[in-house]
């Protein structure tokens, strides 16, 4: 494993595989904040040169955390399909990089790859991809998955309808509901973020979520993103639940501060299946975002990229139906500015699909990063035409409980015109049904009209 | 400039579209209208003839959103309405094709520069002389220091710990003011909430003479003003993160005997104190009891349920 | 945060006396990291009584001791002791409201079923409670529809028209299944209520007590009931003889009602029917009810079938009459329960934030309630203002504490309601100018009018919340 590299006749020596891998990063706030980056744009490029070099048995070898110290390693290192990667082994990350972009390679051979690959090596080569790289690669890979409905076929876009609402008011959040049905946003999921992470309150809003769902036959899922003991314990009184929700991280350490391990996610997952409402079989739903394992001290001085690789890594154990990175939730001291959101946002976007799972964005910032709606609208054009399969979309943009911003449920109509893309068919056919959308997806009279629900 | 007659189908429209804003007397209607009228004459008439006006056209952001339909002809505007009063999102704002309509879009920017500008501006130092705090400020060098470096806004260094021992003393009840993610907050709310909490603390023969404010400040600062001035009880007022809502939402941070590095269940928190939500006398009242309640009980955060 | 209180509701009506217990769950909506916001999450009846005649005996007078008895046997049935009950409402309706002895009837029972349950009457807000009780208000708000209920007794009907879940209006009737009388074996007739014979009399028909009862006979009168039923509900011209019959007041006209719904004992015969004997109960309430479901009223509107039906006017009283206080509030304590304070309620006029403004305006309003000079235990009302200044909040403690200081001299406990979050502040303040030692109950988040009475319970959810009844004393 060469570690050093000449550039512009300076020699860069670098220590360890992952401080190679840190500083070949794009530059991110984040690694910066842990004293990782690359101290120099020069020496990001020899990092760059340096990991073009590496080959993925390299990064086999040399993960990111020990084996025998993280549980989230072992997961992702067990889960290797030993056969896959044999053949691809050898390769640099450099070829690889190439083999994912060649015309020649299609979707189906990347996704039988993805089995061969660790999260290291998915890092690895999104770091060599420029923007327009990430969005041609993933492009190709489109990963579907089945929970009522079946998401990211080929020509959809679905949304998750976040009905957010700051005291978790009922009829609040059913107002913010009929407005999105109106748009066309809520086939990927209604998906609440309470307040109020209690028992009582997360039975109470799957119970509304269930009654509007079945008042209006609408062909979605539901789910409520508390924190998964409380999901657990509501299926358990028996609220009706679709989807069960977790925020992941990339490091075991990181798992533990959020409360949860691979064994409690496998043990949501078989309740989900069994005691769960959805048909399935994927019946599981995360949240991820690079920074996450940093504040809560648990990066291991591991970068923010690898980190987030790791997250999907982890995830894709649990057949989720869902994945989404919250790109812009984190704030500046991660990401700093719109140009790093975006760059996070494509990054986050592709490694999910490479590795293998349904992957979608909330493309979004707070109002103490440098960044604007329209960062966000142009993040979510670069993603659409990536292939992505779900956005987040909240009433105008703005969340008026986690007091951020995302895109608007205008967002589903417009993306989908402008790109020739579809809700879900089921939920199409509902929308038409409704008199929302014609059978060309354009928005009659009655869409945006929430009202007109009110029978 | 416009006729008479201009002017009352002017008027007329304005009206209409005016339905829906039910809660306004309608003197008080008749008045915008005209004001709006006057406006949108003016305007046009500015196209045609070059002169400055004196007119001004109305502010957007007084605008009540949750009583703005922007649907068009709306299938039932009375329950849209109802809707909208239950939740401070932005629904029935209608649409232009697929896209925004232009008055929700200018609003929104609004709401979103106030927001930015609370978190990247600074308290005014009058507003921190007039009311007698005492100033101080973490290791931030700026404000783009202390948005990236959360670390630096927990610090102090060695000279203003000395600073506030100095100022502070050894009070039962340490009151810290921080500007955090928004100064308007601070200078929204603390005129308010400061004499709630002195009155209802004053009930209990507590006295809070000293108030400091910090520059640059993170939450964890209190902790190392708690081992500085070993107080028993320390509130910081601190801005919240802005939303689009309201950008001068404060939190209350409330420890019993504060140290650095404790875990965070140890304080009390108390958050959405702002006009349009826990306003910031009741809170104030509120956190006076829950302080007294700390030093009765000598415990805060989850301790003291 | 769960917690639940046991209410007790008991309703002695025209014909019936009934009760029920329910628990009522409170549930701190609000999450960890702000002021607690306590609110009522559920609502359930856990315990019906059977039916019982309500005993009346000479001289026009309720049998109190016989009701007392069947109180006692009811709580012994559902296995609770008085002292489990923490709220509750007794509510005399009907023609029994009208009996001599009503007032003291209700007080003495009140006392009797519980420390806090309260004594209600008064036609309008047996309108509500019936509507509230058969689950009236939520169909209309979660149907987007205006809804009329007509709560159909033994001697009147309470008429409330319920627009997306809020009560827009009330009226009240005499009209009612026992306002004829018939013996249960011979049939004969054995009683016409006044202002029915009045009816007979103008339209000239032959019908007297102690006539034989036909179908054919009554007929006619229960026919006229419904016409009178429908001009109160504006979908038939007004006769001459309507205003006659109202009790005290009417509906207003209301265009936009698009449902109906019967409760009261008249109401199963709606809903039901009724095969055999239509005399069973010994009066004219199966007639009116079938003859109701004949009429075009079924027709004209869209029929919603109540939670409740008899049983309406007792559920909404156990269930319905308790409210909860703002979370933030203030109080002294050990003055708990407080029962029946009037209400002296500033007008928006009266209530500018000057403090000699408010004093003064309190000072003349607080003569209203001297009997012959005798001061009584008040409480003031006020709206208070949203998000006031902590200048303001003095201001406005400073006008209470002086408009009320003959009472506090008197040794009365400050009683202040506000409806604005600013009870806390406001509490604090008047604390600061009367001083530590007076008892003071400074609540927010209800809403009173000037004749309305107010209990206010022991403090529940950990000392958070005041449960209150808000009510009438009216007895006509």
């Amino acid at each position: 494993m060469i570690l050093n590299t000449m550039l512009f006749d300076k020699k860069y020596e670098f220590k360890t595989l992952n401080e190679v891998m840190a500083k070949a990063n794009e530059e991110k706030s984040g690694d910066m904040l842990a004293g990782l980056a690359a101290e120099s744009a020069e020496e990001r490029v020899a990092a760059k040169a340096v990991l073009s070099k590496i080959t993925l048995e390299e990064l086999r070898n040399n993960p990111a955390v020990p084996y025998e110290e993280d549980e989230v390693t072992r997961i992702i290192q067990d889960s290797v399909n030993e056969k896959i990667y044999q053949e691809l082994k050898d390769w640099t990350v450099e070829e690889f990089r190439e083999w994912i972009l060649d015309e020649n390679t299609t979707g189906e051979q990347i996704k039988r790859a993805s089995r061969g690959i660790t999260s290291e090596m998915v890092a690895a080569v999104t770091k060599l991809m420029s923007n327009l790289d990430l969005v041609y690669g993933a492009k190709k890979i489109r990963i579907s998955a089945h929970c009522n409905t079946t998401i990211g076929k080929e020509g959809t876009l679905s949304f998750r309808l976040q009905p957010n609402h700051p005291t978790d008011d009922p009829d609040g959040i059913v107002a913010s509901i009929m407005e999105g049905l109106s748009y066309g946003a809520g086939d990927a999921v209604i998906g609440l973020n309470p307040v109020d992470d209690s028992t009582e309150s997360v039975v109470r809003v799957l119970k509304k979520f269930d009654e509007v769902k079945k008042k209006y036959e609408i062909p979605t899922q539901i789910c409520v993103l508390a924190h998964v003991t409380t999901q657990m314990e509501a299926i358990r009184q028996g609220a009706p639940t679709d989807l069960v929700f977790q925020s992941i991280a990339g490091s075991e350490k990181g798992n533990t501060a959020f409360g949860i391990s691979g064994d409690l996610i496998e043990e949501a997952r078989q309740l989900a299946l069994r005691q769960g409402t959805a048909s399935g079989p994927n019946v599981m739903y995360f949240e991820t975002g690079q920074g996450a394992e940093l504040s809560s001290n648990a990066h291991l001085g591991v970068d923010q990229l690898t980190m987030e690789a790791r997250c999907y890594g982890f995830a894709r154990k649990y057949e989720p139906y869902l994945v989404n990175t919250v790109v812009g939730f984190i704030g500046p001291e991660y990401l700093y500015d719109s140009k790093q959101v975006i760059r996070a946002g494509l990054e986050d976007h592709f490694m999910g699909k490479l590795s293998g799972i349904p992957m979608g964005c909330d493309a979004c910032y707070t109002n103490h990063m440098k960044a604007d709606q329209n960062d966000v609208e142009s993040l979510a054009i670069l993603l659409a035409e990536a292939g992505c399969n779900f956005f987040i979309g909240v009433p105008h943009g703005d969340d008026v409980m986690l007091n951020y911003q995302s895109l608007g449920y205008h967002e589903a109509p417009a993306l989908r015109q402008l790109l020739g893309l579809k809700p879900i068919e089921e939920f199409d056919e509902w929308l038409q049904k409704m008199d929302f959308v014609d059978a060309n997806g354009k928005l009659k009279a009655k869409a945006g009209d929430a009202s007109t629900l009110l029978v | 400039m416009v006729n008479e007659t201009e002017l009352k189908s002017l008027i007329e429209n304005i009206l209409q579209d005016m339905v829906g804003k039910q809660e306004q007397q309608p003197e008080q209607v008749q008045e915008e209208v005209v004001a709006q009228a006057t406006a949108e004459a003016t305007t046009t008439a500015s196209t045609t003839c070059t002169v400055a006006s004196d007119a001004c056209l109305p502010d957007i952001t007084k605008v009540d959103v949750k009583t703005e339909l922007l649907v068009d002809e709306p299938y039932d505007q009375e329950g849209y309405l109802q809707m909208k009063q239950k939740t401070p999102a932005r629904i029935g704002v209608g649409r232009a094709g697929a896209r925004f309509k232009t008055a929700t879009s200018v609003r929104f920017r609004a709401d979103h520069a106030a927001a930015q500008d609370a978190v990247f501006s600074y308290v005014d130092e009058d507003f921190v002389k007039k009311n007698g705090f005492t100033a101080v400020e973490t290791m931030c060098a700026n404000k783009d220091e202390y948005i990236t470096r959360p670390d630096f806004g927990r610090q102090f260094s060695e000279e203003m710990k000395q600073e506030i021992k100095a100022a502070c003393g050894t009070p039962q009840v340490q009151i810290v003011i921080g500007d955090g993610l928004s100064s308007a907050a601070v200078e929204a709310n603390i005129e308010d909430i400061l004499p709630a909490i002195k009155q209802g603390l004053q009930m209990h023969n507590i006295n809070v003479d000293n108030v400091l404010f910090v520059k640059h400040c993170r939450v964890p600062a209190m902790d190392v003003i708690g081992e500085v001035t070993n107080s028993d009880v320390v509130c910081l007022l601190i801005g919240e993160r802005p939303g689009l809502v309201t950008a001068e939402s404060m939190s209350a941070y409330i420890a019993y005997k504060p140290t650095v590095d404790m875990p965070e269940a140890r304080r009390t928190v108390i958050s959405n104190i702002h006009s349009g939500g826990t306003t910031p006398v009741e809170a104030g009242a509120h956190i006076a009891d829950l302080i007294k309640k700390m030093l009765d009980k000598k415990a805060s955060g989850l301790d003291l349920k | 945060m769960r917690e639940t209180i046991l209410s007790v509701g008991i309703d002695i009506g025209t014909s019936t006396t009934q009760l029920i217990f329910s628990n009522i769950t409170i549930e701190n909506m609000a999450s960890n990291f702000t002021v607690p916001r306590i609110v009522i999450v559920d609502k359930e009846v856990i315990y019906r009584s059977n039916i019982a005649f309500t005993p009346i005996i000479e001289n026009n007078k309720i049998d109190q001791s016989l009701i007392q008895r069947f109180v006692e046997e009811e709580y012994r049935k559902a296995g609770i002791r008085k002292e489990d009950t923490q709220t509750g409402a007794v509510i005399i309706t009907g023609e029994t409201a009208r009996k001599e002895n009503a007032e003291e009837v209700l007080n003495a029972l009140s006392g009797f079923a519980g420390e806090f349950v309260v004594a209600t009457a008064g036609p309008d807000l047996e309108s509500i409670i019936a509507a509230k009780g058969a689950g009236i208000s939520e169909y209309s708000a979660d149907n987007s529809a205006t809804v009329v209920n007509l709560d159909i007794g033994g001697g009147t009907s309470n008429l409330a028209v319920l627009h997306r879940g809020e009560v827009i209006d009330t009226g009240c009737l005499d009209i009612g299944g026992r306002l004829i009388k018939v013996h249960r074996t011979n049939k004969t007739i054995e009683y016409i209520s006044p202002k029915i014979q009045q009816m007979i009399e103008q339209k000239g028909w032959n019908i007297q007590v102690g006539q034989q009862a036909t179908e054919a006979l009554l007929q006619p009168v229960v026919d006229e009931m419904v016409q009178l039923l429908k001009q109160s509900v504006g979908v038939q011209e007004k006769s001459a003889f309507y205003e006659t019959i109202i009790t005290h007041k009417g509906l207003k006209d209301h265009k936009q009602i698009t449902h109906i719904s019967f409760t009261g004992g008249v109401a199963d015969a709606f809903y039901h029917g009724a095969a055999g004997d239509v005399f069973i109960y010994g009066d004219i309430g199966i007639m009116l009810g079938q003859a109701l479901a004949k009429s075009k009223l079924a027709e004209l509107f869209t029929i919603v079938k109540p939670k409740e039906t008899i049983r309406a006017t007792v559920v909404g009283a156990g269930s319905h009459t308790t409210e909860i206080s703002g979370s933030t509030i203030f109080y002294t304590d050990t003055i708990f329960p407080i029962k029946n304070i009037p209400v002296l309620k500033l007008t928006s006029a009266e209530e500018q934030i000057d403090e000699s403004m408010i004093a003064t305006a309190i000072k003349e309003k607080v003569t209203w309630f001297e009997s012959e000079g005798d001061r009584q235990n008040i409480a003031v009302s006020l709206q208070g203002k949203k998000n006031a200044k902590f200048q303001e909040v003095q201001t406005i403690a400073a006008g209470i504490a002086k408009g009320m200081e003959e009472s506090i001299q008197a040794g009365y406990p400050l009683i202040v309601i506000v409806e604005n979050d600013m009870a806390k502040a406001l509490g604090q303040a008047l604390q600061s100018l009367v001083g530590k030692h007076h008892n003071i109950v400074c609540i927010d988040s209800i809403q009173v009018e000037n004749g309305d009475y107010i209990d206010i319970g022991h403090p529940v959810a950990e000392g958070s919340v005041l449960p209150v009844v808000i009510k009438t004393l009216v007895f006509h």
